[in-house]
């Protein structure tokens, strides 16, 4: 089995490289004219091949096989990666390092960065990817833009909001909290009815990013060659201040997110709300099937009445990979997957987020769970935090190594009880430190 | 200083052990006999699959990692996208960085605590369980030995996932009965975490070591207890002065196996970490190469760590049996 396997793709790099070479004579050929055939660059006509495609969207094998039932010459073959603890990415980085990445890879926007340091993804703008821009959220395709290169088609995003136990809410007499000293009140009065508003999960960086991005924070930029860091910034202070306070007050638990301990809790009512993103419907849903129709999302909480300042957590990209043999027809997959209207409807059923295509859906499409949120059309919620998200933030080179930091410090300041602003201090020192590790030029922002 | 210690410790096992192989030994030939080369070619024939395997998976990879432990990665083209990436030599940048992570350095202080109180319990509990299952009056023998050892049979991440079920509150029924008992605790809690994983590592590998002290125990020939029961020793005598004694070698063995796992303690804190905030990314110094390598994608520095905990395994492995090895000369002596 050994053998054959590792025969095998050999000889079908050999045929690709072939290929790809006969492809650039015949750009030489055609000096710069653009002809615009949709002959594919990497396969010859009426060939068939395989793509392969690395996912942990539940549900992504729907479209992709109605993508193989139209689609008889380029089969689309998904494998499952495990996305726990950023497994996946560990799996992608080192197939890119051992030089047999997948051809198409589902990717979050935070991570896209730290695969371009590693040259393992594909600039899309050679093969014709500008002319899909106009069917894309703007901010979305500009995740994926550095330079003049687009590295990744938009999936989807996950615009954030509170999803509460609307009827314990009512019980106990407390308003959804629309700003953050309202939240504060509404934890403090929770506790008295003996359950807990949330938990501040020391090693969830990822919301701890989205709760920076909405007071303002821009924790990377770039200034020529320079990456800038500015994760010690005064917004981020400003949220790592209340936090701490809040963990420090007693009125938030300290467990970790999305874990057993975390389910049982939203699953018993012992805590009454959580902090999510768009694509958390078909989370809570699924775990906590008997609170169904209990629920309500309402907003971010903001840190001025009236303002309309929301912030994104998570949301992903299908990306081609740098070594892909046929990268036109990898493109055109990652396209049709998420601006395809059937491809899209069965994404939507799965539940994967706000889409980053701007047609071939209505908001109301979305509603796939209205029941379990008590009939609410709770994804207009979303849409309205999704226009007030600031589309301005940039993700840094290396944002997995940012979260553990992140986690790390957290984790540590949780158990002797330091501030969270020193966990600022330590997280901007240790980055800097890392991206100059990592070869990149870096500094303070 | 090493090579004699080397020598010296195996030496002390076959010399206990029962069997002929050693006879064979002294007679040392100045030409090979016909049969003799034969023999010789069998023998080479026979390691040749052992020695190209190790060479191959464990020779070359520490050498790779040496390699790899002196590089660094330079990146050119603006913020380092799109430019070119290539491997430069570092010197020994990647062991100044390792050595000054406190994570790093703080992950061998944990794992070195919890070898010295894990290892001698699991190793007291290992000895008591093979005495009661050798002595003579035990029953049941059989089934007891076969139960006792059977955790060895679950994997470490699927023990692990298991007593994190045990562990986690909210789950666990352990943690239910505490608190109906008014007993607040906390198996996952920042000073507790670690002595949820010894115990872990001690249901799991307390079987294993009962087996190899049952197999030395069943080496001792059986004329040794009839003399002593003559002489008029109680069975507790008998453990203590023949028993004990005779299976020094197979508990000298089983503590460095210890050592050297505990120093590379990975499974059990990497599944619990995502059920507790106790546990950071360089918890144990195995679990902070790991996320060196795959989280950070720094190979050459989590290749230095690497290095470096083959070390310190390699420093206390022996210096554990050269002060035990003294200690036994000078029993022997008198």
């Amino acid at each position: 089995m050994s053998m054959s396997g590792m025969r095998e793709p050999r000889r079908r790099a050999v045929l690709g490289g072939a290929a790809a070479a006969a492809a650039g004579f015949a750009l030489a050929g055609c000096g710069g004219d653009d002809d615009g055939s949709d002959e594919p660059k990497g396969r010859k006509k009426g060939q068939k091949i395989t793509l392969t495609f690395w996912s942990w969207v539940p549900g992504i094998d729907k479209p992709v096989d109605l993508w193989n039932s139209e689609n008889p010459e380029v089969r689309v073959k998904v494998e499952k990666v495990s996305a726990v603890d950023g497994a996946q990415y560990a799996k992608m980085h080192a197939a890119i390092k051992a030089g047999t990445p997948p051809d198409l890879g589902q990717i979050e926007y935070p991570v896209v960065p730290s695969f371009l340091i590693d040259n393992g993804l594909l600039d899309l703008t050679k093969y014709g990817i500008d002319r899909y821009k106009d069917k894309f959220v703007g901010w979305q395709w500009q995740q994926s833009v550095f330079g003049k290169g687009v590295y990744a088609v938009p999936q989807a995003s996950g615009p954030m909001g509170l999803f509460l136990r609307q009827d314990l809410f009512d019980k106990w007499g407390i308003e959804p909290p629309a700003t953050w000293d309202e939240y504060e009140a509404a934890a403090r009065a929770i506790r008295k009815k003996g359950a807990w508003i949330e938990t501040f999960s020391a090693t969830n960086g990822n919301r701890f990013a989205g709760l920076a991005w909405q007071a303002g924070a821009r924790w990377f930029g770039a200034e020529g060659d320079t990456w800038t860091v500015s994760i010690d910034d005064e917004p981020t202070r400003k949220v790592a201040d209340y936090w701490d306070a809040l963990v420090k007050g007693k009125l938030i638990k300290t467990i970790p997110d999305r874990q057993n301990a975390w389910y049982k809790d939203v699953q018993t009512g012992a805590m009454a709300s959580w902090l999510g993103a768009s694509w958390g419907d078909a989370l809570l849903v699924g775990n906590a099937p008997k609170t169904a129709g209990k629920w309500r999302v309402v907003p971010m909480p903001q840190w001025k009445r009236g303002e309309a300042a929301y912030a994104n957590w998570g949301g992903s990209t299908t990306a081609v990979f740098a070594k892909s043999r046929y990268p036109k027809d990898a493109l055109d997959f990652a396209v049709w997957l998420n601006t395809d209207p059937a491809s899209i409807k069965l994404l939507i059923e799965n539940g994967y987020g706000t889409p980053g295509a701007k047609g071939g859906y209505a908001t109301s499409d979305l509603d796939v769970h209205k029941d379990f949120f008590g009939g609410q059309a709770y994804s207009k919620v979303f849409e309205t935090a999704s226009k007030g998200v600031d589309t301005s933030w940039k993700w840094g080179p290396a944002t997995d190594t940012l979260y553990q930091r992140l986690g790390d410090a957290f984790t540590a300041a949780i158990g002797d009880g330091s501030s969270f602003r020193s966990v600022l201090t330590k997280v901007q020192r240790d980055t800097i430190s890392d991206l100059k590790e990592k070869g990149l030029k870096a500094e303070a922002g | 200083m090493t090579g004699g210690v080397t020598s010296r410790a195996p030496g002390q096992a076959p010399s206990r052990a029962p069997g002929g192989a050693s006879g064979r030994a002294p007679g040392r030939v100045r030409r090979l006999t016909r049969a003799e080369a034969r023999g010789a070619r069998a023998a080479a024939g026979f390691l040749v699959p052992f020695l190209a395997l190790f060479l191959l998976c464990f020779i070359a990879p520490i050498g790779l990692a040496l390699y790899e432990s002196l590089l660094k990665i330079e990146r050119t083209g603006p913020l380092g996208l799109g430019g070119e990436t290539r491997d430069v030599w570092a010197g020994l940048s990647n062991y100044t960085h390792a050595l000054q992570d406190g994570h790093f350095t703080a992950g061998f202080g944990r794992v070195l605590l919890f070898g010295a109180v894990q290892i001698p319990v699991m190793i007291a509990f290992a000895t008591g369980l093979a005495l009661l299952l050798e002595a003579a009056s035990a029953r049941w023998v059989g089934f007891f030995r076969t139960a006792f050892f059977l955790p060895y049979g679950v994997p470490g991440v699927i023990a692990s996932i298991l007593w994190g079920f045990l562990y986690v509150p909210g789950i666990s029924p352990l943690v239910e009965m505490a608190h109906s008992a008014g007993w607040d605790v906390d198996f996952l809690g920042r000073s507790t975490v670690l002595w949820s994983i010894a115990n872990i590592v001690t249901w799991q590998f307390t079987g294993y070591n009962m087996l190899v002290l049952i197999a030395q125990l069943k080496a001792v020939p059986g004329e040794l207890y009839e003399a002593a029961r003559i002489d008029g020793a109680s069975a507790w005598q008998i453990a203590l002065h023949i028993k004990l004694p005779l299976i020094r070698p197979a508990l000298v063995l089983t503590t460095v196996f210890s050592l050297i796992g505990t120093l590379q303690l990975f499974a059990e804190p990497k599944v619990l970490k995502p059920l507790t905030n106790s546990i950071d990314s360089g918890y144990t110094p195995n679990l902070a190469a790991y996320n060196e390598a795959f989280t950070r994608n720094n190979q050459h520095i989590a290749a230095a760590e690497a290095v470096l905990l083959a070390l310190v395994a390699c420093v206390l492995s022996f210096g554990f049996l050269r002060l035990v090895g003294q200690r036994g000369n000078g029993g022997e002596d008198r």
